[in-house]
């Protein structure tokens, strides 16, 4: 019989994939039990527990500092890349106009490039320019690295929206202002959600564009990346505990709201779904 | 059907009319995005091209830094270490994302949904956060040294770290959920009445696999690992914590030439460079893609 065979198979897969799945969680499985260590050393398990490293974090200033500037640039750049992504994405879903595929790929291409090169051409473009190290630099340069995102997840969110209620509103009599915020925007809030907090993750997250950039201002990856080179803290694992949870909790909130928006569908369960 | 679809086979006329009402607003709406990229992505990246090119000494271009880099005997190591790495490292993350997305479509809809929360979260976990972890778990003190000095297995502590090894360990679990999440999402785009038919015509599980599902998943694989080794190209971060300053890659020979050096030309001439081989390699990623069953 094949019967034995097959199943050996899938149990060899499935412990295989066991194997996988725990090498891609285990930096989250070590992090965060050694962030409740009372040892100053790097033993894991950790020898005793304590909220100690908690509480070098809250009370240094390097630290809160960093925590402002980061929360402040990243709510500033997810914000004014969530209003121009969703601008351009509603003009790129409803509208024609010559260019339109060449422009898109141009707001994606952000995304696709690795960020050294964009933190290089930005760093002598704005050393020429004299801005090299201000906090308005900084803002202009993760929107435009958030952007792409914003456009990518609009414009699938803006496509699933139907044509058809637009046109019916405005049919009915609604101006085109009314029909964007009563009909087409109470629809789009999920969608538009979700793309700020993915927008606001990837300014939390950026490390290598904001280094070269941000002259004295200290952002927490940027914080983290100095202290790593020169030393190993343990502080540090408390900051990435909150920052997995910030993660966990962000991602269920992004998973939720596309859920809503029904972003999801055609990717989860039903594989039918998109064949149409 | 073409109520279905109004944008892709509505009738002609309102199409035409939405085109004259429309055309002067989409325009300007695009337009605020479009500025923003042209004066802070686009041109940024022109006076970068004209940096690579420009002679120090004299007011005409030059190619010679584009030279220096690849013929110089201190650079060109690096670059070689740079694509034998991502090749080393797209690879695994092949062989160990392929198998867990086919177990992952192969769960109930419920579990699928656990196993993708279990591959996205560590995605959207700082690069930083899972970098400093492999510290902790690979050092000389580290949890696998420790427990196999325990188990008697090893007396000197294995060094795992600021060599090839860690990095190319470090960079495969950063980019295994970019593996994993496209190849799934092919694999559940593949019609299952295909399989059923092999299946019905006396095909057993493992030539089923070999010769329908691998074939039809195989553009999508290699696109993803074109993807992959775009993303390993640039890395950073990786081999600057668990390199310890002894595996530089591409990335990091950059950040010497901008910040420590000071050779802009250098630095230009690499970034052009890398830029041409990733939109070429992105090429061949969307070519490859479009290959790929709908």
């Amino acid at each position: 019989m094949t019967g034995g065979r097959a199943t050996f198979g899938r149990a060899l897969l499935a412990a295989y994939a066991g194997v996988v799945i725990f090498f891609m969680c285990l930096p989250i499985l070590v992090v965060v039990p050694m962030s409740f260590s009372s040892a100053k050393s790097l033993r894991f398990p950790p020898p005793g527990w304590s909220l100690r490293w908690y509480g070098s974090f809250f009370k240094d200033d390097r630290w809160l500092d960093a925590s402002v500037n980061s929360l402040v640039l990243a709510f500033l750049a997810s914000t004014l890349s969530l209003i121009l992504g969703t601008l351009a994405a509603y003009a790129i879903v409803r509208g024609r106009f010559p260019g339109k595929r060449l422009i898109e790929s141009n707001f994606m291409a952000p995304m696709i490039l690795p960020p050294i090169i964009t933190a290089i051409a930005l760093f002598i473009f704005y050393a020429r320019l004299d801005v090299l190290g201000t906090f308005g630099g900084l803002i202009v340069a993760h929107t435009v690295l958030a952007a792409p995102y914003v456009v990518l997840l609009m414009t699938i969110a803006i496509q699933s929206f139907d044509i058809r209620i637009e046109q019916v509103a405005l049919t009915l009599g609604a101006s085109k202002l009314q029909m964007l915020t009563r009909v087409m925007m109470p629809n789009l809030v999920p969608s538009a959600l979700a793309a700020w907090i993915f927008a606001f993750i990837i300014s939390f997250d950026e490390v290598i564009v904001t280094m070269f950039l941000s002259g004295r201002y200290f952002t927490i990856p940027k914080r983290m990346f100095a202290q790593l080179m020169e030393q190993i803290n343990p502080t540090i694992t408390a900051i990435a505990t909150l920052l997995i949870l910030f993660s966990i909790v962000t991602v269920g909130m992004v998973g939720l709201l596309m859920h809503r928006a029904g972003l999801l569908k055609p990717r989860i369960g039903d594989a039918r779904a998109d064949v149409r | 059907m073409t109520l279905a679809s109004p944008t892709a086979s509505g009738p002609a006329r309102p199409v035409a009319r939405r085109w004259s009402f429309t055309r002067p607003t989409e325009v300007t709406r695009i337009l605020p995005l479009f500025i923003l990229v042209v004066l802070c992505f686009d041109v940024p990246l022109l006076v970068a091209l004209g940096w690579s090119v420009r002679d120090p000494k004299g007011p005409d271009p030059t190619l010679r830094h584009y030279i220096d880099f690849t013929t110089s005997p201190i650079y060109l190591p690096v670059v070689w270490r740079t694509i034998e790495l991502a090749a080393i490292v797209t690879g695994f993350c092949a062989i160990l994302g392929y198998p867990l997305a086919l177990w992952i479509t192969r769960l109930s809809a419920g579990r699928q949904l656990v196993a993708i929360g279990l591959v996205i979260i560590p995605f959207w976990i700082s690069i930083l956060v899972r970098t400093y972890a492999w510290i902790v778990i690979l050092g000389n003190a580290g949890v696998v040294n420790r427990t196999l000095k325990e188990l008697g297995l090893i007396e000197k502590s294995i060094p795992f770290l600021y060599n090839e090894l860690g990095v190319a360990i470090g960079m495969v679990n950063v980019l295994l959920p970019f593996m994993v999440l496209p190849i799934y999402a092919a694999m559940l785009r593949v019609d299952s009445r295909l399989l059923h038919v092999a299946a019905t015509l006396g095909a057993s599980s493992f030539s089923i696999f070999w010769r329908v599902f691998f074939p039809i998943t195989l553009p999508a694989l290699s696109a993803t690992m074109a993807l992959v080794f775009i993303l390993s190209l640039g890395f950073y971060i990786t081999p600057a914590i668990l390199g310890g300053g002894k595996v530089p890659l591409i990335a990091n020979m950059m950040d010497m030439f901008i910040n420590r050096l000071p050779r802009w030309e250098l630095a230009s001439a690499v970034a052009m460079t890398l830029l041409l081989v990733t939109l070429l390699l992105y090429a061949g990623y969307q070519w490859l893609r479009s290959r790929t069953p709908a």
